[in-house]
């Protein structure tokens, strides 16, 4: 090299202070942590300043297992939240009728007003009965905010669950795809009075209504339970023997196995909005094609962190938070399978969740 | 020299620990720089709501920048005559600016529009990474030449790389920094704060490589006047810069390098992304707080096992040579890489930490042996063009590392989507989606490590003729200091 002098050989005479270099290498690296561990030393400081936050939540039964899915999730983000934020401590409150009743909520809202409970998070048997309640629980300073069954004209602050009538349009646009576009179908309406159902049976005519090929035979009620469902269901294909699909709002016929004994697999399509776990031998032996999951769990943690956006970190959040139901059909079963499971279901197959 | 001869360092040729230490204070500093931003960038999102398409773009932008300015300021570099050296001097100035204009450009106002924030952010981008560039591409070029033996440069590539881990470790607390609310009312105010340490630490230690190091390279007083002649040739100047530019390009031997490690390096950045997803969707179910401490462990082990395959490399390296010792520790990448499809299962949570310690291997040997086969290649360049140019060659092969990390990310999200996820489907996906997004994981890096092995297979500059190069240059050199010394009288 011309321009510059080689200078080979090091200049062993340098000393370093290693101890200084190391002392300044590690100064961000330590301060960072160490900025974290000086205020968790300061215990005592600390705990006069946790606010204890209670959370009462009101689901429409401890019988359904949706609900305890629910549960779950409000627990679990409950501690990521109490976890996150150093100034607050969140206690979710378990607190639901054991079979599903309006007015017992109603009680409940009552006695979590009295308790002084901090927010009410609630799924609604019934508009009715519950918006007073809802609206003397936030006349006491209490936000109140519902999910999957809304109270919309209650003076609650959000609600956190799916738009019925686009999940109606989607169980017709599933239905439709697997009869080829043209046939009769009936609808399961199950109870005739529940706002959610009646937006889904909505939802479904709408669609149907654009689309040309299909005829409808009907829509028809039923009381919630397996057995009413079937029977109901017997009846129309009885009425209607040329009956190509059912689209169903609720699950209610698949609680259990007896339907399987009743109609041949394939032979009429199904789609159906709900897919717990006893409801997946139905997808996995072809007995219905389209299954509508819900993201329970969702239900009890995005509510339990809108309730503290809102009442602790005071942002402005969406009246309505939309959910997205879940299709699942024999090409997802493993995922929504191992999904059931991460959100707290039990008793799940495991050649389900191997899949 | 025979095959199995191993040349011993000679005593004139070792770099002092406390060189290699202070030149190893530059790793964290650079990559504390390099990885801080994109750590620290959620906060324009989260905290002052930008849009993550305009976070997006502001991280985008100073990498087209990067192409432009690395290359020149390694030539300028390269070009400049000191008495206190090539590097030296920009090491220091650059160091202590990086950290001003840091600490500066997180002290974003609360309270104003997004585009108001867009370009005071992108304004202080383009500043910072002008000054970042000042410092690494001299530093780079630093580690290049402070030593002239084959295996001594391994060595201190490995403290080097050792000790730029630290970096990386601390990077993920950022966010958690930031949002404690212990300490801050908010993610804003903890990045103000946070990037006034960031600013000090880098501005403290960054100068530690130019007070503690010795240039082998620097002028004698008769050159320092040939300086301004040629500051004052614009125009020679840019001619040389690109026929400087087109020479380094053109040296097949640093191309080889260079397809090894885009290759090795991004297969294994593009599928970061995937990793996530499959661990948190699939195996975990869409359980997200297990994903994420499976994640935490994998990170974990990932990193120990980093530290240890930078000096397991650095030894057997000396042993066998950089180019085998290459092959051997990016095989055991791929071959982690392969094994993920039998260890992530979502029956066995767990067994998704046993592929981490084998993917850790081949990238903790790669920044370890490519920086110093770099060296070995400025040696051949110097033989055959009369000029050391490390400025130039580290400019270059840190601008494609930097531009295949950005293709990586954004080409990351493209084939999530060609796979068919739907982020609303949680851990609902399909077996197809699954299977697609299960063939990328472990494919990509296979397929990248492998077509790296095969990059570096020829690379021709061995232990053997490393040595001849030196003692050619050696030879040159002893020739011209007669010649300078007759100048300067």
């Amino acid at each position: 090299m011309i321009m510059t002098k080689a200078k080979t050989g090091q200049n062993s005479k340098m000393k370093i202070n290693k101890i200084v270099l190391s002392g300044l290498c590690l100064l961000l690296l330590v301060a960072i942590p160490s900025c974290t561990d000086s205020s968790d030393n300061n215990d005592t400081t600390k705990q006069e300043k946790v606010r204890n936050i209670v959370i009462t939540m009101i689901p429409k039964s401890a019988a359904n297992p949706v609900f305890l899915s629910a549960k779950t999730g409000a627990e679990k983000e409950a501690e990521n939240l109490s976890e996150k934020y150093s100034k607050i401590s969140v206690t979710v409150k378990w607190s639901t009728p054991e079979t599903e009743s309006a007015t017992e909520q109603a009680k409940l809202i009552r006695d979590a007003i009295k308790a002084k409970t901090d927010a009410i998070i609630i799924s609604c048997s019934d508009i009715d009965s519950i918006t007073p309640a809802i609206n003397e629980a936030v006349d006491a300073g209490i936000q109140v905010m519902t999910f999957d069954s809304d109270a919309p004209k209650s003076k609650r602050f959000a609600y956190f669950g799916p738009d019925d009538i686009a999940l109606g349009e989607a169980v017709l646009t599933e239905l439709s795809k697997l009869i080829g576009g043209k046939g009769k179908i009936a609808i399961l309406g199950g109870n005739e009075n529940a706002p959610n159902l009646i937006q889904r049976v909505n939802g479904i005519k709408k669609a149907i209504a654009a689309n040309k090929g299909i005829e409808l035979v009907g829509v028809f009620y039923h009381p919630e339970n397996e057995a009413a469902a079937i029977a109901e269901m017997m009846r129309v294909q009885e009425l209607h023997p040329d009956l190509a699909g059912w689209a169903m709002v609720g699950g209610w016929a698949m609680f259990g196995k007896e339907l399987m004994n009743k109609i041949e697999p394939g032979k009429i399509k199904i789609v159906a909005v709900d897919a717990l776990p006893e409801q997946l031998e139905y997808i996995e032996k072809n007995y219905a094609q389209v299954l509508f999951g819900q993201p329970t769990f969702r239900w009890g943690k995005i509510t339990v962190e809108t309730v503290i956006e809102k009442i602790y970190r005071n942002k402005k959040v969406d009246e309505i938070i939309r959910l997205s139901p879940i299709p699942v059909t024999i090409d997802n079963l493993g995922g929504w399978s191992r999904q059931l499971r991460a959100w707290g279901y039990q008793n799940i197959p495991d050649n389900y969740l191997r899949m | 020299m025979s095959g199995k001869e191993i040349h011993k360092t000679a005593p004139s040729d070792k770099i002092s620990n406390g060189q290699k230490f202070a030149y190893g204070l530059g790793a964290i500093v650079n990559n504390l720089l390099g990885g801080a931003i994109g750590y620290m960038s959620i906060v324009l999102n989260v905290g002052l709501g930008i849009n993550p398409a305009l976070v997006g773009t502001l991280q985008a932008i100073p990498r087209f920048t990067d192409a432009l300015t690395d290359p020149i300021m390694g030539y300028i570099s390269d070009k400049t005559n000191s008495k206190y050296g090539r590097r030296r001097p920009y090491i220091f100035i650059g160091a202590i600016f990086v950290g001003l204009v840091f600490a500066l450009m997180w002290q974003l106002p609360e309270g104003y529009s997004e585009m108001f924030y867009f370009w005071f952010f992108l304004i202080g981008s383009i500043i910072f990474y002008l000054f970042y560039t000042m410092f690494a591409t001299p530093w780079v070029a630093l580690g290049y030449e402070l030593t002239t033996d084959y295996h001594e440069r391994t060595r201190l590539m490995g403290v080097m790389n050792f000790m730029g881990q630290f970096a990386w470790i601390s990077l993920p607390w950022f966010y958690a920094f930031m949002e404690n609310d212990r300490l801050f009312s908010n993610s804003v105010e903890g990045a103000r704060t946070l990037a006034i340490f960031i600013g000090i630490f880098v501005a403290v230690v960054g100068i530690m490589p130019a007070i503690f190091t010795k240039e082998r390279y620097v002028a004698v007083d008769g050159e320092i006047k040939e300086k301004t002649k040629i500051l004052a040739g614009l125009k020679t100047n840019v001619a040389l810069f690109f026929k400087g530019l087109l020479v380094t390009v053109k040296r097949v031997e640093f191309l080889k390098l260079c397809a090894g490690t885009f290759f090795l390096f991004n297969g294994i950045m593009l599928v970061g992304a995937f990793s996530s997803y499959i661990t948190i969707f699939y195996v975990c179910g869409g359980d997200t707080s297990m994903g994420a401490k499976y994640m935490g462990l994998f990170g974990t082990i990932n990193t120990m096992s980093t530290l240890a395959a930078i000096a397991g490399v650095t030894w057997i390296s000396s042993r066998i040579g950089k180019r085998k010792t290459f092959i051997i520790a990016t095989s055991v990448t791929m071959v982690g890489s392969l094994s993920k499809w039998f260890f992530y299962d979502p029956m066995n949570p767990w067994l998704v930490l046993i592929p981490a310690p084998l993917m850790a291997v081949g990238m903790g040997a790669l920044f370890t042996l490519m920086g110093s086969m770099i060296a070995d290649v400025c040696d051949l360049d110097e033989l055959e063009t009369g000029e050391r140019r490390e400025g130039m060659f580290g400019s270059i092969y840190w601008w494609m590392v930097k531009l295949g990390m950005a293709l990586a990310f954004g080409l990351s999200g493209f084939l999530l989507n060609a796979t068919g996820f739907v982020v609303d489907f949680g851990g609902a996906q399909t077996s197809s989606t699954f299977f697609w997004m299960r063939v990328v994981d472990v494919g990509i890096p296979a397929i990248a490590a492998l077509i790296a092995i095969f990059s570096v297979a020829s690379y021709k500059i061995t232990e053997e003729k490393s040595y001849e190069i030196r003692s050619e240059l050696e030879k040159r050199r002893a020739s011209a200091q007669p010649a300078a010394a007759e100048i300067q009288s």
